[in-house]
């Protein structure tokens, strides 16, 4: 094959690294399709994903595994059924890095990127704005001398929907007496760099950042993303007292020190939406249950397919910068399953699942069903004195306008 | 400093640079002959029209009906289309032979591309994309009004001892002075001496737009689940300001519109001068396409609806009467 | 068909909302903005790359600006250009557009082979967009401003669709050319990390090197000068809420409306 002029040839040590990578995490397939058969696209497109294909390519170092690596939410579902343990959205993530050695990636990708370069957050949105969010709440620049580093992250930071949910936080935290700061310049943790496969300018961001944490002291940590928690947990490396947390499991410990305590009513029905990168990827199912359980006169119903089992919204793996066709995307088989269950809300505790179930509930028309981030109800369930600022008062913290009828849906 | 080819002492006059598309001139020609005359007036100096083309008398007449004294046509059939190479050579022999003070141009694609040309030619300076102008009280001076920074900042620029003063003038800033087909005026021609061998550009088509393509739309309609799947009033609206129709992704998904109109993260990215936002709740995957737009108009029946904290003028009202009555309202403006 | 030797000018400009009016002073302060590459310079780059795949040839980078621009070609280099040059010296400062493209052609000239500058269509602080017909006016070459795409015909001229008012046009030029690259033509490509860790390193010359009269430089040789900076609107929007019956505040959008779309 002949390159034209002026191409960089791939750098073999790069293919060869990523390849041996893919192929060593592929080895042990037995190429049985169970992960073709539970992958969630089989929902909704005539064709399923063929993963078992791109595990086979892999082993075989072999090409042609086309447009389908994008497709991956990373859900996980497939891991936990694999009879071999083969990680494999982490080869498709191999297989996405290859698609950038050779500029095959789609549309939108390289722009989130360098939005993440320039401004420091894939949304495209300007850094002198990151702390918008917070306007009113005199929050506080971290020190040693806090408790914990609350994490924003750049969706609860910059998403006009999400950042509701990172001001519920700062009541429930404030409520329970938490000494807690955030960073001047919160950096973004590189999750969206991570699933796009740009391993190498992750390594660039990584680096820096665990500087910037080391630097400010940062010990305890509460995110609010769980991918952003999958980073810090997974993906950094490890240093002295490092400890990242997930709101839910922070708030959680609050519970059981009883230092934080709901008192007021909600009355109603929640289902819980395991977020796949709190549940299968960590294993934090209860944390969150334990929340909803202790708000009084709040039922909890869950969903047909739950915890290990649960069916992810779409938001992963890179997904939120990607478009998914109307009729394909997975959070509209999780709405229905919600309207099922009768309950009013849908609770759950990840900013892109809020996004992506929010965003069907309005498609389909299910006005009934109000999608919900677990804060949002822990806020309403704290008594009047422990509502540390107006700014922070639930009905702040309730949608409006999200039951609008949808006469002309069909 | 680098010596500009003629001195302020030598320098005489106002002059416009008419632009024109086969033998009409452009919108901003007018809209300069109109400004143009007021500041003349101010300095007690005649306004010269400058125009290069082929078959423009008619354009020439124009220009005096709106309001120049004196209009120099030069005509040729090597500028009958725009090409930098033919009107910056031209422009420059009559500019050096009659060595005006102050030279304005549109800050058209066409108008930059060729004021850029000529002020290196001429050695001289170049006031960007004014917003104003005015003479400076004490030096008589031109005063440019210019923004740098996407708009946030604002200066004014002037040119203290090179000669033309030049400047380029947005589109759509002034207003277009009404004709006076009476008017009287002198139109000369003047000589050309321009060689087909001069010409390095050849133009080999020429493209109107048609079919969609809201990334270029100065002015977009957008609207969303609130619209209930009638776009019909959107669409007229949109026609009367001579936009397009653009759309959330939700009324996309529910089949209201097209996936070519669809906003935001997942759709386009748009920077329209403006957009009216009808029935769309303002999530950041949509905002995210407008950001860029100059002026943000937002309909919307929920005063707590997000989009009002990104819009410049917010409405809070079901967007369907509002929308019937701004029709009307532009209507009736309408010859 | 020959390769192509080109030399992209990029500038490096602070973040746009980050720069403001000192109160007191009237004088622009921009020492705590964030910077960047000049976004359509960057599709300028893409271009460039673009066409070296297509052609063969030689992509350098050019700048003028201080010291600190230096990483920012770096960014540019890791796209995979192959040289950067930043023209840096007290002298260059203070520049309107007319000692900008001079030097710019200058350094152009300095760099010896080439077949096509690639500029932005406008930078984002003084968004002149006069500089690239500057340029080609120093070189004395042809120019395409307002460029959507590009392409070499085979007859070695330069085939460019630019933009018009309503439209566009496709026009031919023979090379050497100079081209002004609209905004968002294309998505630039992202850096590729083994060139991003060994960056070739950005050669910087004075105006010294440049052999040329300085009284032709910076802010000596500008024939504009600025009388006065002020700050326009707020960077927030005004979130000004229209009050009386449908018909009053139809007929309050509809002035505003009016005043906001151009009369054209
Ligand atoms: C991965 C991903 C990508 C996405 N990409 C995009 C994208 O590119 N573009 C995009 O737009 N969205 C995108 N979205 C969806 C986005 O999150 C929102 O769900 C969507 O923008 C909402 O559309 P809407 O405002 O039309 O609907 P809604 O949020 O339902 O808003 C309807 C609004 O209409 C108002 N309304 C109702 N009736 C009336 C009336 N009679 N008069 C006036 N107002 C009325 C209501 O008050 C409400 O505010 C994406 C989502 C995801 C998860
Ligand atoms: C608010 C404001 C208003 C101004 N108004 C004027 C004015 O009216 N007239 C005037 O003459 N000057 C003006 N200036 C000064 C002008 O910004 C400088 O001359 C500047 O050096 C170049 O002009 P530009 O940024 O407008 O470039 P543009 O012509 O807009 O830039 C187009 C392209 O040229 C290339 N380019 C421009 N500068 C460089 C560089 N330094 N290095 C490499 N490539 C470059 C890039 O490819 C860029 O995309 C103004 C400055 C400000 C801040
Ligand atoms: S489920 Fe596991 S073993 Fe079976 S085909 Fe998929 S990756 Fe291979
Ligand atoms: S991780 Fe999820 S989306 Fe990806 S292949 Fe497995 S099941 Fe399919």
């Amino acid at each position: 094959m002949s390159e034209p002029a002026g191409v960089r040839v791939l750098d073999d040590f790069a293919w060869d690294e990523v390849w041996g990578a893919a192929k060593g995490a592929a080895a042990p397939c037995f190429q049985c399709g169970v992960c073709t058969a539970v992958c969630p696209w089989g929902l909704v497109q005539k064709e399923p994903v063929n993963v078992r294909r791109l595990i086979r390519l892999a082993q075989l170092d072999a090409d042609g595994w086309g447009e389908a690596i994008w497709l991956c939410t990373t859900c996980a579902l497939c891991e936990v059924r694999c009879p071999r343990g083969v990680p494999v959205s982490e080869i498709i993530l191999a297989l996405r890095r290859l698609a950038w050695e050779r500029r095959s990636v789609p549309k939108g990708l390289p722009t989130m990127l360098w939005a993440v370069h320039w401004d420091g957050n894939p949304w495209d949105q300007p850094p002198s704005q990151r702390q918008a969010w917070a306007k009113g709440l005199d929050l506080q620049p971290f020190t040693p001398e806090h408790e914990v580093l609350f994490y924003v992250g750049c969706t609860a930071a910059y998403d006009r929907r999400s950042q509701k949910i990172a001001r519920s936080l700062v009541a429930l935290l404030r409520a329970a007496g938490v000494s807690f700061g955030i960073l001047a310049d919160e950096p973004c943790c590189g999750e969206s760099v991570r699933t796009a496969g740009q391993e190498g300018y992750l390594a660039e961001v990584v680096a820096a950042n665990v500087r910037r944490f080391e630097e400010a002291g940062v010990r305890k940590l509460v995110a609010v993303s769980p991918h952003c928690l999958d980073m810090f947990r997974s993906h950094y490396p490890p240093w002295d007292g490092f400890r990242p947390l997930h709101y839910t499991e922070y708030l959680a410990e609050l519970l059981d020190a009883g230092r934080l305590r709901f008192t007021r009513e909600v009355r109603g029905t929640v289902a819980y939406h395991d977020p796949c990168y709190l549940g299968r990827r960590h294993g934090i199912y209860d944390p969150p249950r334990r929340l909803l359980a202790a708000i009084p006169g709040l039922m909890l119903a869950e969903l047909p397919a739950a915890r290990e089992d649960a069916l992810c919204c779409g938001g992963g793996g890179g997904r939120m910068w990607l478009e998914t066709h109307a009729g394909e995307r997975f959070g509209d088989l999780r709405i229905r399953e919600a309207l099922g269950t009768g309950a009013e809300w849908l609770a759950t505790s990840c900013p892109f699942c809020i996004l992506c179930l929010e965003d069907s509930a309005k498609v389909l028309g299910a006005e009934r069903l109000k999608v919900v981030d677990v804060t949002e109800l822990a806020v309403r369930a704290l008594g009047e004195a422990s509502l540390p600022h107006p700014a922070l008062s639930p009905t702040g913290g309730e949608e409006k306008g999200e039951g609008a009828p949808v006469r002309g849906a069909p | 400093m680098i010596p500009s080819a003629y001195s302020p002492e030598a320098a005489r006059g106002l002059w416009v640079f008419l632009e024109q598309e086969g033998g009409q001139l452009e919108g901003v020609a007018l809209e300069l002959l109109g400004k143009g005359r007021e500041l003349a007036q101010a300095r007690g100096v005649p306004l010269t029209g400058l125009l290069l083309g082929q078959g423009v008398e008619g354009a020439a007449r124009q220009a005096i009906a709106h309001g120049a004294d004196h209009v120099l046509v030069a005509e040729d059939p090597l500028l009958a289309p725009y090409t930098t190479d033919a009107y910056a050579n031209v422009a420059t022999q009559i500019v050096l032979d009659r060595k005006p003070e102050t030279l304005l141009l549109g800050a058209t694609p066409n108008g930059r591309d060729l004021a850029g040309r000529l002020a290196v030619r001429l050695r001289t300076g170049l006031t960007a994309d004014c917003t104003g102008l005015a003479w400076e009280g004490d030096t008589g001076l031109l005063l440019g009004e210019v923004s740098g920074f996407g708009g946030g900042v604002m200066a004014s620029i002037k040119c203290a001892r090179h000669r033309p003063q030049m400047a380029t003038v947005r589109p759509g800033i002034f207003p277009l002075p009404s004709p006076d087909p009476e008017r009287a005026g002198r139109i000369e021609l003047v000589p050309v001496s321009l060689e087909a061998g001069e010409i390095r550009t050849e133009i080999l088509e020429r493209v109107r737009h048609e079919g969609v393509d809201i990334t270029r739309a100065k002015v977009l309609v957008a609207g969303g689940r609130g619209v209930k799947g009638d776009f019909g009033p959107l669409t007229e609206f949109a026609r009367l300001l001579g936009g397009e129709v653009g759309a959330s992704r939700i009324a996309c998904d529910l089949g209201w519109i097209g996936r070519d109109r669809q906003i935001g993260q997942t759709g386009f990215v748009t920077r329209p001068k403006l957009v009216v936002v009808c029935g769309i709740s303002g999530a950041t995957q949509f905002t995210v396409g407008i950001k860029a737009a100059g002026l943000i108009v937002a309909i919307n029946s929920d005063p707590e609806a997000p989009i009002f904290e990104e819009a410049d003028l917010c409405v809070v009202d079901d967007l369907f009467p509002i929308l019937e009555a701004l029709i009307a309202e532009l209507k009736r403006g309408m010859p | 068909m020959k390769a192509l030797d080109i030399i992209v000018c990029v500038k490096v400009v602070p973040k746009p909302e980050e720069v403001t009016v000192h109160a007191e002073t009237r004088t622009l302060d921009r020492a705590q903005a964030r910077s960047e590459l000049n976004p359509p310079d960057m599709n300028a780059i893409e271009l460039a790359l673009a066409l070296r795949e297509r052609h063969g040839g030689t992509v350098s980078l050019l700048s003028m600006g201080p010291p600190f621009a230096a990483p920012y070609l770096e960014v540019g280099l890791a796209m995979g250009a192959d040289r950067a040059y930043l023209l840096s010296d007290r002298l260059f400062g203070g520049a309107d557009t007319l000692p900008t493209s001079f030097a710019l052609a200058k350094g152009i000239e300095k760099i010896g082979e080439w077949d096509l500058v690639l500029c932005g269509e406008e930078s984002s602080d003084g968004a002149t967009g006069q500089v690239p017909a500057g340029i080609a006016e120093w070189l004395g070459c042809s120019q395409i401003t307002y460029a959507m795409d590009l392409a070499l015909l085979p007859d070695g001229r330069l085939r460019g669709e630019r933009e018009i008012r309503g439209g566009h046009e496709v026009i031919a030029v023979p090379l050497p050319a100079v081209v002004s690259v609209k905004l968002g033509v294309n998505e630039p490509r992202f850096m590729d990390m083994e060139r991003r860790r060994s960056p070739e390193p950005v050669t910087v010359w004075s105006a010294g090197n440049l052999g040329v009269d300085p009284a032709w430089l910076g802010f000596e040789g500008s024939p504009t000068v600025v009388g006065a900076v002020w700050q326009a609107k707020s960077p927030e929007r005004q979130r000004r809420f229209l009050e009386g019956m449908p018909q009053e505040k139809a007929r309050l959008l509809a002035e505003q409306i009016r005043a906001a779309v151009s009369p054209q």
